[in-house]
């Protein structure tokens, strides 16, 4: 016989009751007591009155809630309907669209290299049936660097797997410099378009 | 009385041995400050300080001060869900 539940079990709910909000007003007392302690170190510290600035700095730093503005005051959708001039092709481009549309007129930027290599494969093909076929497999899978890489739309099936590093590296580096692939790109001869 | 007593004791000795007192300690200080009530009581010892004086004022200035005010300015809605969850962890441990 436990006198824990003999004594548990003679409650009833006034006193149920009573004893929540005992615990209810020790819960909040605890809060207020914290506050204050903490309040009581920052002033002895010195750092209690740090955030009050005089008031014209306040208004300065004020949150901003009109329309089209930010909190703090920036129009952010300002170059939204700007337009500009290409200085290359001297072409009224859209502000959103400029940084892509400079990465090609000037041919500079990763994708215009692989578009112009693009081309001149399929020129190529055009011409004369492509000899390095078992070779460009490799590099169309590469990221930046590919040539032939028309192929890349018909999606050949090799057994390879295509993300692992060690891909047999057979007649695969004709024009390419070995090594680190971002300076590969000025030394290639492939560039249709002139810098 | 002492059988109340004793099973008052009995009860706060499982909460705390529990957690469940830390949780709820826990709860009402972010539910406080979310509804802005300590702010509000910053506010109120801002002015205690000026009046009793920054270098001379005391942790019972302002105890005695904000309290009593502390108390009243909890909104009813956290002070339901709280007795709500202390009603709850009774029903389960006390009966």
């Amino acid at each position: 016989m436990k006198m824990e539940d003999m004594s548990l079990s003679g409650l009833d709910n006034t006193k149920l009751e009573a004893l929540a909000q005992d615990i209810y007003s020790d819960l909040v007392e605890d809060a207020c007591l914290g506050l204050c302690f903490e309040v009581h170190r920052a002033v002895k510290q010195g750092y209690f009155f740090l955030d009050d600035t005089d008031q014209e700095s306040m208004k300065d730093f004020e949150i901003v809630d009109q329309p089209g503005v930010d909190i703090f005051g920036q129009v952010y959708n300002q170059w939204k309907n700007k337009e500009c001039v290409c200085p290359n092709c001297n072409r009224s481009i859209a502000a959103s669209r400029f940084a892509p549309h400079l990465e090609k007129c000037l041919g500079m930027g990763r994708n215009s290299s692989r578009i112009a290599n693009r081309r001149i494969a399929s020129s190529n093909n055009m011409n004369n049936k492509s000899e390095s076929d078992q070779e460009d497999n490799d590099d169309v899978n590469d990221n930046d660097w590919s040539y032939g890489s028309e192929k890349k739309a018909k999606k050949r099936k090799s057994d390879k797997n295509p993300n692992s590093p060690r891909r047999s590296k057979s007649v695969k580096h004709k024009n390419a410099l070995l090594g680190s692939k971002p300076c590969c790109r000025s030394g290639s001869s492939m560039h249709a378009v002139e810098r | 009385m002492s059988k109340d007593s004793k099973m008052r004791a009995t009860i706060n000795q499982k909460l705390t041995e529990m957690g469940e007192r830390e949780r709820l300690k826990e709860l009402l200080r972010s539910k406080l400050t979310e509804c802005g009530w300590r702010d509000q009581l910053k506010a109120h010892c801002k002015d205690v300080i000026k009046e009793k004086g920054l270098e001379h004022v005391t942790v019972e200035d302002l105890v005695v001060e904000i309290t009593p005010k502390g108390r009243v300015l909890v909104p009813d809605s956290v002070k339901k869900e709280l007795l709500q969850r202390i009603r709850a962890f009774l029903a389960q441990h006390a009966t």
